[in-house]
């Protein structure tokens, strides 16, 4: 983390993770939530962001990418299209309806699916 | 329209704040990612609220939730960073604290997530026992 961050970086940052929100939105709009089944859309985001991440730090490590592009990209953009809040309270709601296998499976497959993606692409890109 | 207006308008102030975590409570890509977990739990408990009350009225418009809920705490909490974070420990192999970060976000993120829709499942009832309560019980209930 830079000691001191330009505005126009800290503005993009913002920019891109109000963009990132709304590209989850849409994306949980177009796979709505059928009750007691899986968040699908917001399953798709949370490893779809964790991937772009990991291949974003990976770009950066080896200079492919600038410090102010990965805080855009990483911080800004894919913290924006990943949740962790939805994750957990949607976890949580299926788990107090009784389904605890959907709410293991989401709780469990985000995580795993999420990680490896993340390792591979960073393991790829640096 | 409106909606996807107040999703990125949310997205902007909820990246903001995770923003100035980060910058408030920097830590190195190999070390313990503080501000992360700390936006996180928060997120979390603060969903689990609004889920439990707020959200369950009908005269909560669908924008106000896009709004506050996939727009501010869903892009003021993150995933990714805690992706990016393990495989960063990881590559550094300090597989306890790999461990120890993993355990803090999955048990701490479900435990306050169901803390907070107790919470505001708990406050949504009195809230509405209190509105049916005929108006005589009150006034009578003063000496």
């Amino acid at each position: 983390m830079t000691a001191s961050l330009a505005p126009w970086v800290a503005a993009a940052v913002l920019v891109a993770g109000a963009l990132g929100a709304v590209a989850r939105f849409a994306l949980s709009r177009a796979l709505p939530v059928r009750p007691g089944r899986l968040p699908w859309g917001i399953l798709i985001a949370n490893v779809g962001g964790s991937a772009v991440a990991g291949l974003v730090i990976g770009l950066a490590e080896r200079a492919a990418l600038g410090d102010d592009v990965r805080l855009i990209l990483v911080t800004g953009f894919c913290g924006g299209l990943t949740t962790f809040s939805t994750w957990s309270v949607e976890s949580i709601e299926l788990a107090a309806t009784g389904r605890w296998r959907a709410a293991a499976l989401n709780v469990g497959a985000t995580f795993a699916f999420g990680l490896v993606a993340c390792a591979v692409a960073y393991l790829l890109a640096r | 329209m409106g909606a996807y207006l107040a999703v990125f308008a949310g997205g902007l102030l909820g990246t903001g704040l995770r923003l100035g975590a980060d910058l408030l409570l920097p830590h190195d890509d190999t070390g313990f990612p503080f501000s992360t977990l700390l936006v996180n739990l928060v997120g979390a408990f603060v969903l689990g609220i609004l889920a439990g009350g707020l959200w369950t009225r009908p005269t909560t418009p669908s924008w106000l939730k896009a709004g506050i809920g996939a727009g501010v705490l869903g892009s003021f909490t993150t995933l990714s960073a805690v992706m990016a974070s393990l495989v960063l420990i990881g590559t550094d192999r300090q597989w306890w604290l790999a461990a120890g970060y993993t355990a803090a976000s999955v048990i701490g993120g479900l435990v306050l997530a169901a803390a907070g829709l107790r919470l505001g499942i708990g406050r949504e009832r009195r809230r509405r026992a209190a509105a049916a309560a005929p108006r005589t019980t009150r006034s009578d209930a003063a000496p």
